[in-house]
């Protein structure tokens, strides 16, 4: 009860404390925003209010004060009354233009007969009149005068000035000169008549400047842009980006290196560039990187990359080049040798027919989403410039690169060393076979599972493949081969003896039996980098029995990490659900290390739990991440120093770091 | 004035000169952000550099100089840290930054 009472109190006290700094801070703000030579006095008038007509509502609503109106008024008429009166030869010693009454400050109240008596200035003020008439004209200017006055002291005590200083009056003479928002006044640069508002800008000679103008003034000065801050999102919107680039394999401890800071201010700051010069290819790779990121290389922008002496071209995205533009590659790179372009849709058939007519021998060439380029072009390019190809990537074309391509590729690819193809929908079981005449190959990725118009390839398909090629292949990838059975499992044990990486994934066939097949007794080196993901039995209706032993089991796993473990890299056995917790904990144990594994993937192993993984980072001295999504029996693991656990389902999201050493 | 006597531990400071002769003290940790320099500096090599604790770029002028000392520091001041701020970084001598950062081997 007695903390609940006292901390209102103690809110109460921070308020009090703060009210008056807001006060100031505003303060400061409007003259700041009020830049000197706009005249503020109903300033007060503002603030405390008492009942109003709705006139004055709407026009303070559009900033023009009725006060300041009246004022202005009243001071023309007295000036045009005094100037009489000075024809008349009246004199008049206290018309208005002696500093504001000296040491009236204070006197808040009219000018009555105690206080005039009291200042000299005043009484011969009055006496002079009293020679003459006195008028009630005459009274109302005194008044009005006494008025003008105390406004001009209290305007002083605000700015702290000394009131007997000439060139502040003279100052506030000149102020008063200046409009108010909603007047119109003439440009200082354009002399173009505008309406002032309460935004328009100084001009350089102290003047106002109206919209376009101050625009320009702004162009011609960067420093007086206020830089919007980023929206940050708080607290959790901070943690959630460090959660989203440790997912993205991004996240680092420390300073960004100096290098990715400049390419960042460059690429925000492309279009002053003309010229990138002589800057290192890594930086002007990670430039065009971080162009293509925010979709930015364009038709302007790629002549920064053609350097006529360049190999190479790197497009990541490309989709907003013309057919022209990337014509434009070949005729600026006359020595172009590896063409990477991404999202290359206008890579169509008038682009290859120049391509074809020049005489640039491309040993490399990775196109993505070229689907205007028909098949007719492609095998006339493997038939007119396959002889130097040496890599051949294709992702993404929709009816055409088919079978009859492929086939092309054994006869005039007589160095081909690398075929990667991905969704490339024309592509059969009868264009794969093909493939094993390519004697030369030595990585080859297929994934062509998309088109579900197409029979899945038989197994048998891979198997002459590798029969023919195997021997020779160092990178197998096979994605989404949900008919591959063990027999393509035998023609790897059998035929390949240089296979650093594996990939066969999606695979609802081949058992644990296989497996274990494949990886005892055989005669190639240990494995860098293997991935099994899903290798699994499916079964909606029984999703718990598996008698056969389908996809990747305990016994599988054990004879793959005897095989590959003392030189596997990346280990993904992904939603292999069979692998027991007695094999995790049999192949982590205590006395076996892994020497360079760097990334483990087991999400959705359902055995998986809290002492499998800490036997991971125990077995596993080299390992940055591991990823457990979906693995329920995780929940609380102590993750050592500078190790990432990524996927543990509790209430901070994914943990990284642990601060145990 | 420089420590030739390589028994004696190394000075917490390093002098990094620009072509124009303009000096920069900096601390020997904060600039081992770059490889180059702190091969430079490495006192098992018997460099000049790493005698005298004074590394001269005749490359750099002082005005990019002056940044990458600038960076130097932010470097060493956030190099435990997450959630590192931003450095501002000018345009106009951006380039000449980014050839300053490959020459000293500031990309990693």
């Amino acid at each position: 009860m007695h903390g609940i009472r006292t901390e209102p109190s103690e809110q109460s006290t921070t308020l009090v404390n703060k009210v008056p700094n807001l006060g100031t801070a505003m303060l400061f703000a409007i003259n700041m925003s009020g830049s000197n030579n706009r005249p503020q006095p109903n300033r007060r008038g503002r603030n405390i209010m008492g009942p109003q007509s709705a006139l004055t509502d709407f026009l303070a609503s559009h900033n023009i004060s009725a006060n300041q109106i009246r004022h202005e008024h009243e001071e023309r008429l007295r000036a045009a009354r005094e100037a009489a009166a000075a024809q008349n030869g009246e004199t008049n010693t206290s018309n208005g233009t002696t500093p504001a009454a000296p040491a009236d400050e204070d006197n808040g109240m009219l000018p009555d007969s105690h206080a005039t008596e009291d200042m000299p200035i005043s009484t011969t003020r009055r006496r002079a009149p009293r020679k003459g008439e006195i008028t009630e004209q005459e009274l109302k200017r005194k008044k009005n005068q006494a008025n003008i006055d105390k406004i001009k002291a209290s305007k002083k005590r605000k700015t702290g000035k000394k009131a007997d200083s000439d060139s502040d009056f003279l100052d506030e003479l000149l102020t008063r000169s200046a409009p108010l928002p909603g007047q119109m006044e003439n440009c200082e640069i354009c002399d173009k008549r505008f309406t002032v508002t309460p935004y328009s800008r100084a001009g350089p000679n102290g003047g106002l400047v109206c919209n376009p103008c101050g625009k320009e003034l702004d162009k011609d000065n960067p420093l007086s842009k206020k830089k919007g801050r980023k929206p940050t999102g708080g607290a959790s919107g901070k943690r959630r980006n460090i959660q989203s680039k440790i997912l993205d394999g991004t996240y680092r401890i420390g300073a960004p290196s100096m290098m990715t800071m400049c390419v960042k201010v460059l690429v925000k700051n492309i279009e002053l560039a003309d010229d990138l010069g002589d800057i290192p290819p890594t930086a002007i790779d990670k430039i065009a990187r971080n162009l293509s990121k925010n979709r930015m290389v364009d038709s302007r922008t790629l002549d920064l990359f053609l350097q006529p002496r360049a190999h190479d071209v790197y497009v990541y995205d490309g989709a907003k080049l013309s057919s022209h533009d990337i014509i434009r590659i070949f005729q600026r790179v006359p020595q172009l040798k590896n063409l990477k372009i991404r999202n290359a849709i206008q890579f169509k058939d008038e682009v290859m027919e120049y391509l074809l007519s020049r005489d640039i021998e491309l040993e490399s060439l990775y196109l993505s989403g070229s689907n205007l380029l028909s098949t007719r072009m492609w095998n006339r390019f493997v038939v007119e410039k396959g002889a130097t190809l040496k890599s051949l990537r294709v992702y993404f074309t929709d009816k055409h690169f088919d079978d009859t391509t492929l086939a092309l590729l054994g006869t005039h690819c007589p160095q081909l060393k690398r075929l990667k193809m991905r969704h490339v929908q024309a592509v059969t079981g009868a264009g794969i076979k093909e493939l094993a005449n390519v004697k030369s190959l030595e990585h080859l990725g297929i994934q062509i599972t998309h088109n579900r118009a197409l029979p899945d390839v038989h197994p048998d398909v891979f198997v002459h493949v590798l029969d023919g090629i195997g021997g020779g292949l160092k990178t197998l990838s096979l994605t989404m081969v949900p008919t591959a059975d063990n027999s393509v499992l035998g023609a790897i044990h059998q035929n390949c003896r240089a296979l650093q990486k594996l990939r066969i994934t999606d695979s609802e066939v081949m058992t644990d039996e296989g497996f274990v097949r494949l990886f005892s007794g055989w005669d190639n080196p240990p494995l860098r980098f293997l991935d099994l993901s899903k290798c699994r039995h499916v079964d909606s209706t029984h999703p718990r029995e598996n008698p056969d032993s389908v996809g990747v089991g305990s016994n599988g796993f054990r004879a793959l990490m005897k095989h590959s473990g003392q030189k596997l890299v990346h280990l993904n056995v992904h939603a292999c659900r069979h692998i027991t917790k007695q094999a995790f904990e049999e192949v982590f144990s205590a006395d076996k290390v892994y020497p360079e594994l760097t990334s483990v993937e087991v999400s959705f192993c359902e055995e998986v739990d809290d002492f499998v993984v800490g036997s991971i980072f125990r077995s596993c001295p080299a390992v940055q991440t591991v990823n457990v999504f979906g693995c329920m029996k995780v929940r609380d693991v102590r993750v050592p120093r500078g190790k990432i656990l990524v996927g543990v389902p509790n209430a901070q999201g994914m943990q990284m770091e642990g601060a145990e050493d | 004035m420089s420590a030739f006597n390589s028994s004696a531990p190394p000075s917490k400071y390093v002098t990094l000169v620009s072509s124009e002769g303009f000096e920069f003290v900096v601390l020997r940790q904060a600039t081992y952000c770059s490889p180059t320099i702190k091969k430079m500096l490495d006192p098992n090599h018997q460099w000049a550099e790493a005698k005298a604790g004074r590394c001269v770029f005749p490359e750099i002028s002082g005005v990019v100089l002056e940044k990458v000392v600038e960076y130097m520091q932010y470097w060493y001041a956030y190099r435990e840290k997450e959630d590192v701020p931003d450095m501002h970084i000018p345009v106009d001598i951006c380039l000449e930054l980014l050839q300053a950062a490959d020459f000293l081997g500031m990309d990693q």
